[in-house]
């Protein structure tokens, strides 16, 4: 009888040793003792400090193998266990789980001391897909809280989701890469909507944390305070490839991709409470463009008309406002700069009108390291101010920042819907 | 003022944002803005806190010394000086530029009155071209002796308080060389600044670990059940420098290492691990608490101070591998000099929680090493099972490090069974560094007072009553010491822990020092 040789196995050297399921915990107590000896040898430091479970999920094996090649980066959070999920829906085999099992080691400083973490990966296909969360449950280590990492836009099939997420205590995603924007931050508050329990992140989120600094940094100065209750004017501008269809950048961008600004723009819009009302406001999205425009109301309460009626600045007297309603305008623009990545923040600016004062604080990126802020008040003119924002922030960063936090963010998940209702 | 009303209405845009809020722009006058606390620690601290972005717009800087600078030599001579001491450099230049455009240089003697005329008139100018509100924070970096005339000045000058915004000032260490001249500086200070608006600052408190005392005490529920004199057996407390007076003999002849270090770094450390539990991490009510520590201190008067404290002076000796000389050869240190370099002192605690429990505490110059440490040392076990076998000689109390510097972090001693047939017992650390488990960057000490003073949260400085209760402490041990012989002061090599007698201090309770 012939042989046959032909292993159909999948291969992922990344991974480490192929092993059942049921030898993963067998194979990594082999692989401790073997560590262990090393460091004897050496005589380097072996810490192994455990803080979290990490399941990180991919749609395809060079995604995943990117995501573990980025795990090199945030091996200093203490992960204890990373599980990295492949749903392989190409493959032909149906109804498979594949495992392999590998110890990560990386130097802290210097080679002299040495993080470790455990590192699983399964490839599923066919039904055991949709039995990801069951396949992925017993693999956890026990009393640390789990993080999962969801690569790409949110699935169809919100059932895998929606599983996996009942396992985690902190779901993160990164909408810089999701290839249908809108629809995906839109996906996102639905899920949120249905899983009340898991906190969401979002790296894009983060990558917008400067710029919200930066805002308020303007209105803690007390006299640039009242200004904030004028706004009725909000700019933002974001960085988009001269490509006019939708393209994933090498970098894993997808251009167009106004994420950042549409959460900086509902950011906003709930921090300073304006309403978008069924009379009086109005929405529009010129796709040709890409120009989101938003007009919606805000009302001056009779507390804010006698705090600003009563004021008197530096310069005199502030404007004051008359209680009621005012309309007020969002508008996000697409601005053609390929020398940013795509999604970027190009410029916000705030106009605010006090009666008689007119007020303009701006933001506006200079170049890929800076932003230069400034505060236009009428015949006044205040010194500018040269900001270190570097844009070349990378995803592990934002990445280690997130698994750092436990617990929700409850402003990213009210901006998240917000976004949605802008949206909507 | 009655926009005040909008002023206190919080920023809606700051909710939920992960750093501090960001202060009001302000403006920092730095009197000796020419000496080397400055360019070393402060104009680092703050560009720093500038390129980190938590400065706004407007923040300046006056720099008010005597030497003749123009606005730009001096902001040359911060740039220099930044580029070597920042834990940031090479410096970002557009970021640099935006922050130099707010320094600016006033040439004055402290105690000329024409000085303050013309700085009153750059901080209104100031208030009008950059928007800095009347904000003002004065930084006392000159010697102490200078602190009296300048405080003065600013009274008399009305730079003391405006009607536009804040003004407050932070005053360096040494607060006073003794309880009456501690006590006459509070007095001339607060004749003209009101103690709200007084920074006492001890750098020490700054530190991110230093700080972590409190939160590994009172935010981990395990600990402070057994802090207390039910478990532990006794506390040490070690500020250790391997370096010598490092020219500085002028100030160190007339300080000695119980005003350098004692009054302020040590006895900070020492409220810090034994307070009690504040009501809520405000500053009055930690200082609060602080300050109950030091009032029940055991005072040590008359005897008390010889055999409760041990002093002495480095003799020559190898250090880090340099050969270095005795403390009486060191240039401008007098032969017959009775000022010490090393000291141990056992404390005492007068409350319920730490009575009889003994606090020793150690420094010293030209030590094997520098480091400064905290540590708690549990009581044995009650029972001693293991005494039948050899195991019962190798059990070793508990002890739990907390490490300031270097490889800051918390050690936890405990005994462990050596694998095998037979009942070995050995002790093993259980060890948490700090730069290991957070690879980012710790902020340096200067920059975390600094922002503190600009958002007006005195929590970790210094308040006048708390500088009072050191004094007096300290006072004791300095009027005992006055009456005793030259002779009483021990020698210790260079390079070793201290001398014979601090060994044999702790040998009579039965105790031994550390090795850190």
């Amino acid at each position: 009888m012939a042989k046959d040789n032909t292993d159909t196995r999948p291969r992922l050297p990344w991974a480490g040793k192929q092993v059942s399921l049921e030898q993963v915990e067998s194979e990594l107590t082999f692989l401790w003792h073997m560590a262990a000896d090393n460091m004897r040898i050496s005589q380097n430091i072996n810490v192994r400090t455990s803080v979290l479970n990490l399941i990180i999920c991919a749609f395809d094996t060079e995604t995943a193998r990117k995501a573990s090649a980025l795990l090199r980066e945030v091996a200093s959070t203490h992960i204890g266990r990373v599980t990295i999920l492949i749903f392989d829906t190409n493959s032909s085999t149906s109804n498979a789980v594949t495992s392999w099992v590998t110890l990560r080691s990386f130097p802290i400083i210097s080679d002299i001391m040495r993080h470790h973490f455990e590192q699983i990966t399964v490839q599923a296909t066919g039904s055991a897909i949709r039995s990801a969360a069951n396949i992925v449950q017993p693999l956890l280590k026990p009393d640390l809280p789990v993080y999962l990492w969801w690569l790409g836009d949110p699935p169809d099939d919100e059932t895998i989701f929606h599983n996996l997420i009942n396992i985690s205590n902190r779901i993160i995603v990164d909408s810089s890469t999701f290839f249908k924007p809108e629809e995906g931050i839109s996906k996102l508050s639905t899920i949120l909507q249905a899983s009340p329990n898991s906190a969401l992140s979002d790296l894009n989120w983060a990558r917008v944390t400067p710029w919200r600094e930066l805002i308020a940094q303007f209105f803690d100065a007390s006299d640039y305070r009242p200004y904030l209750q004028g706004v009725d004017e909000i700019e933002i501008e974001h960085a988009v490839n001269p490509s006019s269809r939708p393209t994933l950048t090498a970098q894993g961008d997808t251009t167009p991709n106004p994420t950042r600004a549409l959460l900086l723009a509902a950011w906003l819009k709930t921090r300073l409470s304006w309403k978008l009302t069924a009379n009086e406001s109005y929405a529009d999205h010129d796709a040709i463009t890409g120009t989101h425009t938003w007009q919606m109301t805000r009302i001056i309460s009779p507390l804010t008309t006698r705090m600003l009626g009563v004021g008197t600045g530096r310069s005199g007297k502030l404007g004051s406002l008359t209680e009621g309603k005012r309309i007020s305008s969002i508008s996000i623009r697409p601005r053609v700069q390929s020398d940013l990545r795509p999604g970027t923040i190009c410029l916000v600016r705030l106009t605010s009108t006090l009666d008689t004062k007119q007020a303009t604080f701006t933001i506006n990126r200079e170049d890929s390291d800076h932003v230069l802020t400034t505060v236009e008040l009428e015949q006044e003119a205040l010194p500018p101010r040269t900001v270190y924002i570097p844009t070349s922030r990378n995803q592990s960063t934002l990445l280690s920042d997130e698994l750092e936090i436990m617990g929700h963010d409850h402003l990213y998940e009210e901006t998240l819907h917000e976004v949605f209702s802008l949206l909507a | 003022m009655p926009q005040r009303s909008i002023v206190e209405a919080p920023n809606p845009l700051r909710e939920g944002l992960r750093i501090k809020p960001t202060l009001e722009p302000c403006v920092m006058v730095i009197f000796g803005a020419t000496g080397d606390l400055t360019h070393r620690k402060l104009l680092p601290a703050l560009y720093n806190l500038a390129l980190e972005h938590p400065l706004p717009a407007g923040f300046s800087v006056v720099a008010f010394a005597r030497r003749p600078y123009t606005d730009e030599e001096f902001r040359q001579l911060a740039l220099d000086s930044i580029n070597e001491y920042s834990r940031q450099k090479p410096v970002n230049p557009q970021v640099w530029e935006s922050f130099a455009s707010g320094i600016h240089y006033l040439q004055s003697n402290f105690n000329d009155p024409a000085g303050y005329d013309k700085l009153n008139n750059l901080l209104n100018a100031l208030d009008q071209e950059r928007g800095t509100s009347g904000n003002r924070i004065f930084y006392l970096s000159t010697p102490p002796s200078q602190y009296p005339e300048i405080i003065q000045r600013l009274g008399a000058a009305g730079l003391n308080r405006n009607r536009k915004g804040w003004t407050r000032i932070i005053i360096e260490k040494p607060f006073g060389h003794d309880l009456p001249s501690a006590r006459e500086l509070n007095r001339q200070v607060g004749k003209v600044f009101r103690e709200e608006q007084i920074y006492r600052i001890d750098h020490y408190l700054g530190k991110e670990t230093v700080q972590n005392i409190l939160v590994f005490r009172l935010a981990n529920g395990i600990f402070e059940p057994i802090w207390n004199r039910r478990y532990v057996d006794h506390v040490q407390i070690t500020v250790a420098e391997n370096i010598g007076i490092e020219g500085r003999s002028g100030y160190y002849e007339e300080s000695g290492a119980i005003r350098d270090m004692v009054q302020n770094h040590m006895l900070q450390l020492l409220t810090l691990v034994a307070m009690e539990p504040p009501i809520a991490f405000h500053a009055d009510a930690v200082r609060d608490e602080k300050v109950k520590v030091l009032h029940a201190l055991q005072p040590l008067v008359g005897r008390d101070v010889i055999t409760n404290t041990v002093r002495a002076q480095y003799g020559p000796g190898w250090v880090t591998g340099h050969q270095v000389p005795g403390y009486l050869e060191e240039p401008g240190v007098s032969p017959t000099s009775s000022t010490e370099t090393y000291v141990a002192l056992k404390l005492f605690i007068d409350n319920w929680r730490w009575a009889g429990v003994p606090f020793y505490l150690r420094t010293g110059k030209h030590l094997p090493k520098r480091v400064s440490e905290v540590a708690i040392q549990f009581k044995q076990a009650p029972l001693m099972l293991f005494q039948r076998s050899d195991a019962g000689s190798q059990v070793e109390p508990n002890v739990l490090t907390l490490r300031i510097q270097p490889d800051e972090g918390i050690s936890l001693k405990f005994g462990a069974k050596v694998p095998g047939t037979d009942m070995q017992i050995r002790s093993v650390n259980m060890d948490f560094f700090y730069g290991s488990s957070f690879v980012r960057q710790q902020p340096e000490a200067y920059e975390r007072l600094l922002l503190d003073c600009m958002l007006g949260d005195s929590t970790l400085f210094t308040r006048r009553d708390e500088v009072e209760a050191a004094w007096t402490f300290v006072q004791g041990i300095l009027d005992e010491w006055k009456n005793e012989p030259r002779e009483s002061i021990l020698t210790y090599e260079s390079g070793t822990w201290g001398p014979q007698g601090a060994d044999e201090f702790i040998w009579r309770d039965g105790r031994r020092w550390r090795r850190p």
